[in-house]
């Protein structure tokens, strides 16, 4: 009996010592966050609006030197980027941690949204070999094993993090508007096929991963549907969105794209894919027709100008205490969840022209709270069955100091498990909580728009090319508003 | 205890030896299987295939009998979802094709310092006229090689196969017409091993 509580204990420690490698284990990733997401609140950024003028196209050889080489992208308007801070070294000191995918995609945001483009695109790649390295992991792996044992004596925060679908595909799309701000075409096409992609796959595991889980907790008798009460949050959160990964906004997104390069084809099929996913959105409708008339030759003048719309941040996971019943009573853990009231209202951007006529008024298309919890929800079955183990675990840890180390041993232990009890709350928290998007149409030449919103006004000046594409991206994030306007699409890929 | 000793003396040895990193040269045509990704055995076997068969094509050997016609270089357009450094396969083709000694080729990435170069020695007064070389004498590219590379890529539970399809062709560009094209398929299949560190 000695014996196994000392290999309890030396476990507890291991466990301690391997923890390290997770930054979340006993900080939760809210408070984390916090510190970039105050950064961005108020540096400044080379891109804001007044800056944010029309990028001239690069010369067509530059273009072409630019996409040939495809892993470099050499700007052609590269502005004095603004300088890293502390906080970007943080992020980077991090992100070759045991949850580095997390940090890099956050690393990426940071940069792309503080104007250094060259940064964010590296973090995003860096992430995206992450991804590739988790697809190509063996099947049942040692380390994975360590680290699900070190959470069982801990939390879950202790298993390396996994992106998911819903992240990745933000990646890709993000990672597409890097390639694009660069006017590389070729290389924003790349990605945003790699997106498509990502949407593909999703959709065909999900289904079976979510009954294998099901499986699982019924072989390890955990009765997910006791818990149902516990979640109507999450439920709520989630609303209407009809799975975790199908995201309107990169469709939308790539469909603009491949339209303004006159593959009609793949546009028809994005856009269709987008009016899936929002069955009532007219303005989905019209752009289905509207391409479908112009494969038939129809292409009426003038330029389109689409606005592309993230509004605030996400809201990060909250923590309740889900009572657990196991064989010697119920046991406490600590669970996450998604609450109701921290998710913010979407609230649109609108576009006037300068005598104050109203262009276009943005929709949501993705609900990015609304997937994460989707997402938590689908993986609820798994945790359950965790945190059942882990339970059992903490209360036999618990008696066995009770028995062997007296009153010290026990209170210890106590603290131990009351310390070590952290929800997993990791998830990426620099994405937007809404991601938004309208269109419309302008006659050819330099057109000032006013993009109005609650975080604030922005007048541009943006190029408007017959038959090509301006793109505005907008970010509001708390009490400010950061646009950047993206070279002109126009001709064949 | 002997016996004890030596074992733990070998572990050590392995833990310590596996620790060093090394480098090492290698085999520049070797198979390489890191992973599924575009890598140097693709573009390999893509110009090897492409050339071989461009040379060996009853027209084509009848064309560059007696002559060598001049071939410009088009992007290949690349509709993977991969970053491909496309220049780097047809790169690989045009040497060869010149090596082969059938065709001659006119750089189109260059034309902008070819007639810095020509300014220079016509317009700057240094370059004795006599080896200047004089505007207006290029040769006109009589084909153009242009061409496609697209992947479809499955990923389901442990399997990844990737299918890449390589088309080259090569147009007359007064006629229109395409004198020859191939395509080279590659598919790579990775299946997740069941255990692993």
């Amino acid at each position: 009996m000695d014996g196994m509580s000392k290999a309890c204990l030396t476990l507890m420690c291991v466990a301690l010592l391997t923890g390290c490698a997770s930054r979340s284990l006993f900080v939760s990733y809210p408070s984390q966050a916090a510190k970039w997401k105050a950064e961005l609140a108020m540096a400044p950024v080379a891109v804001t609006p007044p800056e944010a003028g029309p990028q001239d196209n690069p010369p067509p050889e530059e273009n072409a030197a630019s996409s040939a080489s495809g892993d470099s992208l050499v700007p052609a308007n590269l502005a004095a980027e603004p300088p890293a801070s502390p906080v970007i070294s943080k992020l980077e000191a991090a992100s070759s941690g045991a949850d580095g995918v997390l940090y890099l995609q956050e690393l990426g945001r940071v940069n792309q949204l503080q104007g250094r483009r060259e940064a964010s695109r590296q973090a995003f790649a860096g992430a995206v070999a992450a991804y590739d390295e988790e697809d190509a992991s063996a099947r049942i792996q040692v380390s994975s094993l360590a680290a699900t044992g070190t959470s069982m004596l801990t939390n879950d925060n202790a298993r390396a993090y996994i992106a998911p679908d819903y992240e990745r595909i933000f990646t890709r799309a993000y990672q597409a508007l890097n390639y694009w701000a660069a006017n590389d075409a070729t290389g924003t096409a790349v990605e945003l096929r790699a997106a498509a992609l990502e949407q593909q796959v999703a959709a065909n595991k999900r289904e079976k991963e979510i009954a294998k889980a099901e499986q699982e907790a019924e072989e390890n008798n955990v009765d997910v549907g006791q818990f149902d009460g516990y979640f109507e949050g999450l439920n709520a959160v989630a609303g209407d969105v009809k799975s975790s990964f199908q995201n309107a906004w990169t469709f939308y997104l790539s469909a603009l794209f491949w339209e303004a390069h006159g593959e009609y084809n793949d546009a028809l099929v994005d856009y269709k894919k987008a009016l899936e996913i929002h069955p009532d959105a007219d303005m989905l409708k019209e752009d289905v027709q509207r391409v479908s008339a112009a494969m038939n030759g129809k292409k009426p003048d003038g330029g389109m100008v689409a606005i592309l719309y993230e509004q605030g941040y996400v809201q990060p996971r909250a923590e309740f205490s889900l009572p657990i019943p196991t064989v010697h009573g119920f046991f406490s853990v600590a669970f996450p969840t998604y609450a109701l009231q921290d998710k913010p209202r979407p609230n649109s951007l609108r576009v006037l022209d300068t005598a104050m006529q109203p262009l276009g008024e943005t929709r949501v298309l993705a609900d990015v709270g609304g997937l994460a919890a989707k997402d938590l929800k689908e993986r609820l079955p798994g945790m359950l069955v965790r945190q059942t183990l882990r339970a059992t675990a903490k209360y036999n840890l618990q008696k066995e100091a009770n028995n062997n180390y007296g009153a010290l041993g026990a209170f210890a232990t106590q603290i131990y498990n009351l310390v070590s009890e952290q929800a997993d709350r990791r998830s990426w928290l620099s994405l937007p909580a809404y991601a938004q998007a309208t269109r419309f149409t302008l006659p050819q030449g330099e057109q000032t728009l006013i993009l109005s919103t609650p975080q604030g006004d922005a007048t541009l000046t943006v190029p408007v090319v017959n038959r090509g594409l301006t793109v505005i991206h907008a970010v509001a994030l708390p009490g400010r508003l950061i646009t950047r306007v993206l070279p002109v699409q126009e001709g064949p890929l | 205890m002997q016996r004890v000793l030596s074992m733990m003396m070998l572990g050590a040895a392995l833990v310590l030896s596996g620790c060093a990193s090394k480098v090492d040269y290698g085999d520049a045509q070797g198979r390489e299987t890191v992973n599924t990704d575009f890598g140097s055995t693709d573009l390999q076997m893509i110009a090897a295939k492409m050339v071989d068969d461009m040379l060996v094509f009853p027209p084509i050997v009848q064309l560059t009998q007696n002559r060598r016609p001049v071939v410009f270089v088009d992007s290949i357009k690349n509709k993977t979802t991969e970053h491909v450094d496309t220049e780097s396969i047809t790169d690989t083709i045009q040497s060869k094709l010149l090596n082969s000694g059938k065709f001659r080729f006119v750089d189109m990435t260059k034309v902008e310092s070819v007639r810095q170069q020509l300014d220079y020695q016509s317009e700057s007064g240094l370059v004795d006229p006599n080896t200047a070389a004089q505007m207006g004498r290029q040769i006109g590219a009589e084909f153009m090689m242009y061409g496609n590379f697209s992947s479809i890529v499955k990923r389901e539970g442990s399997t990844k196969d990737v299918y890449y399809k390589f088309t080259l062709k090569l147009m007359n560009i007064q006629t229109g017409i395409i004198e020859w094209a191939n395509e080279k398929e590659i598919r790579k299949t990775k299946t997740k091993s069941l255990f692993g560190l």
